[in-house]
This record gives structure tokens, sequence and C-alpha cells, in this order.
């Protein structure tokens, strides 16, 4: 390959775009060639002037825009519905409001259509004046004289404040880190947590949010966390495993990175058997580096 | 255990429910991704008001839609398709209209559109401060300067770390296309930026 071949690939290089024999041909060239070495110096420069310039969107508009939201599928839910579904839909808002202001007179009333349309998902009916506490129909049961059976669900929601040696808000970010269907607000727990890594109660959170968190972005949060003490029994074993499961390469490569800062012979076998079983190039080429800088081969044999 | 393939039923399961009309599983739905989307469309479009446009619409199209999705590609790319499409569009009204304002509109008021931009650390230092905010505007001239397409790609790799198998199937192109464009974007980063580094 001549140097304007290399040069049109050094972008893909960087990126680990290319395939593994494709990279090697360009590591070839580089080691030959002080231009095309420069080169790619300069596109590296111009990564780091761009890693600075991501833009967050701040956390109000993300509210907004869930409202928002909200509010407009509701307005575009009665425009394809039957009245059927319309009862049945939960964005189509106007069968709830009707239960604000007549409350058991209209559920009397809807006690004749009764159980063929109690939903399986609960659906709000109402919130008191208060905003604290927010009631979900789960079962009805109309009987022949036109009275109804219903079961409500009621959430209470309360403000809490305080700081992580607080033990209620402790209790509830640790479980807010397992259990919360947000995956943002996982990751905002995750974020308060990792500020604690030494403490066992959050270290053990953390390691399970790795390890086991649906969301890429929030394992790698957890990661973090858990980076001052890679060199640690139960960390290592838990990056391990996440090495040969994980489906992201990302995490992968931060597990790689992470595990190859000590040097330890039972790595060695985990590597291998990395290589043989990935799929990602990238991957792949940083387990065999990291091989190499181990002295060990790259093939089981 | 396997990780990808649980997430990849929860997701399915939550999109069968909600094509049924249930309204916590879209809510799961919109929730696993709101954050991403919103994030890219700021990214691309510089400006809360128009990453906000995108969101709505975007989300909409899904809700309205969701009961023709018959999971023959995965939701992700699905939903990345539908707001790579509106973000396209938006770069390419504003590549016809050409008219940037100096400032954005935000919650807060007005904010200049490169404030923020290549700053880190710059401040107490006069002439530091100077140079990073030039070269912010450098940063800005080239993004402007790419074709939509070469922008989206650029910001699906860079920013967002998408593969480029990935990035070509959300644009409905080859790997081999991406690969060009992310080439080209990054082409002209260089020479935009040479005398910066």
């Amino acid at each position: 390959m001549n140097c304007a071949e290399i040069k049109r690939d050094l972008s893909l290089f960087l990126y680990g775009e290319l395939s593994l024999e494709e990279e090697q041909l360009v590591q070839d060239h580089l080691e030959a060639c002080p231009g095309c070495r420069a080169e790619l110096e300069a596109l590296k420069r111009v990564h780091r002037t761009l890693a600075g310039r991501e833009l967050e969107p701040p956390a109000g508009l993300l509210v907004r825009c869930r409202q928002d939201l909200e509010r407009r599928v509701e307005l575009a839910a009665p425009a394809r519905m039957g009245w059927r579904e319309r009862l049945r839909h939960p964005f189509a808002g106007g069968w709830q409001w009707a239960f604000r202001p007549v409350g058991a007179v209209a559920l009397v009333a809807l006690g004749f259509f009764g159980a063929r349309w109690s939903a399986p998902s609960p659906v709000p009916i109402a919130q008191n004046g208060g905003g604290d506490v927010i009631s979900r129909v789960r079962y009805l049961q109309p009987d022949p004289s036109g009275r109804v059976q219903i079961v409500v669900e009621e959430t209470r929601q309360r403000m809490l404040a305080g700081n992580m040696e607080d033990e209620p808000i402790r209790r509830l970010l640790l479980a807010a880190a397992r259990d919360a269907a947000d995956p943002g607000l996982r990751g905002d727990t995750v974020d308060i947590l990792r500020t604690r890594p030494a403490s066992a109660d959050v270290r053990r959170a953390l390691l399970a949010t790795f390890e086991h968190d649906p969301n890429a972005g929030v394992r790698l949060k957890a990661l973090e966390g858990l980076k001052a003490f890679a060199a640690e029994p139960e960390v290592r074993s838990t990056l391990v495993r996440v090495l040969l499961v994980d489906d992201n390469p990302g995490v992968r490569i931060q597990a790689i990175d992470l595990l190859t800062q000590k040097r330890e012979d039972a790595l060695v076998g985990v590597l291998q058997e990395l290589v043989q079983r990935e799929s990602n190039n990238y991957v792949r080429l940083r387990c065999q580096r990291a091989l190499q800088e181990m002295n060990a081969s790259v093939g089981t044999f | 255990m396997d990780l990808s393939s649980t997430a990849a039923v929860d997701e399915a399961v939550w999109i069968r429910a909600a094509q049924g009309g249930d309204q916590a599983a879209f809510e799961k739905l919109v929730r696993a991704y709101d954050r991403s989307v919103l994030r890219m469309a700021m990214n691309l479009l510089r400006s809360e008001e128009d990453a906000y446009d995108v969101y709505q619409e975007a989300f909409l199209r899904v809700y309205r839609n969701l009961h023709a999705f018959r999971f023959d590609c995965n939701f992700h790319t699905w939903l990345y398709r539908i707001v790579t499409n509106l973000c396209v569009d938006q770069l390419r009204k504003r590549r016809i209209r050409r008219e940037e304002p100096p400032v954005i509109e935000t919650a807060e008021g007005p904010r200049d559109r490169l404030e923020g931009v290549a700053e880190g650390r710059a401040q107490g230092d006069p002439q530091r401060a100077l140079m990073s905010r030039q070269l912010g505007q450098r940063i800005e001239q080239v993004l402007e300067g790419l074709t939509p397409r070469e922008r989206m790609v650029f910001e699906l790799r860079h920013y967002q770390g998408m593969r480029l198998r990935a990035i070509g199937e959300v644009l409905g192109a080859s790997e081999e296309a991406a690969k060009t464009c992310l080439f080209r974007a990054t082409q002209k980063m260089r020479a935009a930026l040479g005398d910066f580094l």
C-alpha cells in the first residue's frame, strides 16, 4: 500500500473500523513511514481537539420534552381510535378526567362494560390535590344490580432529601440502582454511588450494576466507580465474567484495559479464550496486543 | 447469562404491549432511548429548541407508526432512522437558509452559540481563552460546511460511538458509503483545524 492509500485508511484506523488484516497493513506501513506517522499524530490531535465539544442537554429540557410528549400523544390518540379503543387506551386522557368530578357515579356506569375492558395494565385514574397519591384501577367487577367493585392501587409519592451518610437515602439509592425502570434514573443513581466506592455495600451495588444492568451506559458508569479497585479479586473476577459475556464492545474494551493494569498468569487464558470467540475486530486486536505485551501466545494451541 | 438477549426480549415485550395500547410499555420504550435521542439532536443541531422539536416529532412518529412495526429490523435502528431523517431535514433547511444566528435560544434566555465550545479550562488566561474561542468558531464553521450526511455519520461515529455498519443501516446506506462520509468529514476537519494543531 502506498502513502495515499494509507492516509485514506488512517481515520478508519483511529476509529477501529478496519479489519484485522487492514490494521496490520497500516501498522506495518507506519513503522516504516515517518510522513504517515506524522499524519496519524495530526489526526489524533484533531480527535483530542474535538473531545470537549459535546453538549449535554439540560435536565430541564428532558423533563419538558417528556411532559409535552405525553400531552401530544394524548391529543394524537383520539384521531385514529374508535370509542372502544379510546376507553381502553391509556393516552386517550378524556376518560381519565371524566372520573375525577363524578367519581363513583361514573364508575357505576362503567360497571355495565365492566370486566370486558378491565385492562391488565394499570391505568392512572386520579391524583389528589396535593399531587402525592396516584390511584390506579387494577380490577373491577360489575354485579347485576348495576353496582361495581373496584380494586384500586394507590402509590404515595414523597420527597426525601439528604446525603449518602443518611441511612434512608443510602438504602433508597442502593435500591434505585438495582430496581429503577428508567435507565436514566439508574445512571444518575450510579453517578452518586460511585462517589463512595470505598463502602462495601456501595461496591457490591456497583459490581451488580456493572454485571447485570441491561443498559450499557449505566454499566460503564458503574465501571468508572470501580476503577480504583481494579486490583481487588472480587472486582477482577467480575471484570472477567463481564468481559466474556457482555454484548457491548465498549464495555469489553474497558474491562480489558482494567484487567491488564495488573498482569497475572490467570488472565492469559481469559484473553486467549476471548481472542477465539470475539466477533469485534477492534476488541480482538486489543486482546492480541495485551497478550503480546504479556509475552503470551495469542492462540491456545 | 446472555444480557443482550434478555434486554432484547424485554424490549420486544414492551413493543408488543405498546402496540396493544399499553401506556406503561410505550413510556418504557421512550425512556429507554429518549436521553440519547435528545443528546444526539442537541449535538447535531446545536439548538435546544430544534432538539426539542426533533424529540417531539420523532416519538410522535413512533407512536403513530408503532402498530406497523414488524420487527424486521431492531427498534433502535428504526427509531434512529426516524431521528436522523428529521435531523438531516433540519440541516438541509439550514443550508438553504444559511441563517444561523450567533445566539441560540435556551430556557434560560439567549446564549452565545459558541459558548462552552472548546473553552475547556481556558478561564483565567485571556490569551488562551481567545485561542479557544477562535478554535470553537473554526470547529463550528467546519461542521456547518459538512454535508448533512457527512455531519450525521461523523456525529454518530465520533460522539455516539456507533459502528459504521450500524450507521449505514440507520441511514439506509452501505458500510462503504458510511466509511467514505467519515473519511471526508475527517479530512475537512483536519484541513480546517490544521493551523490550530
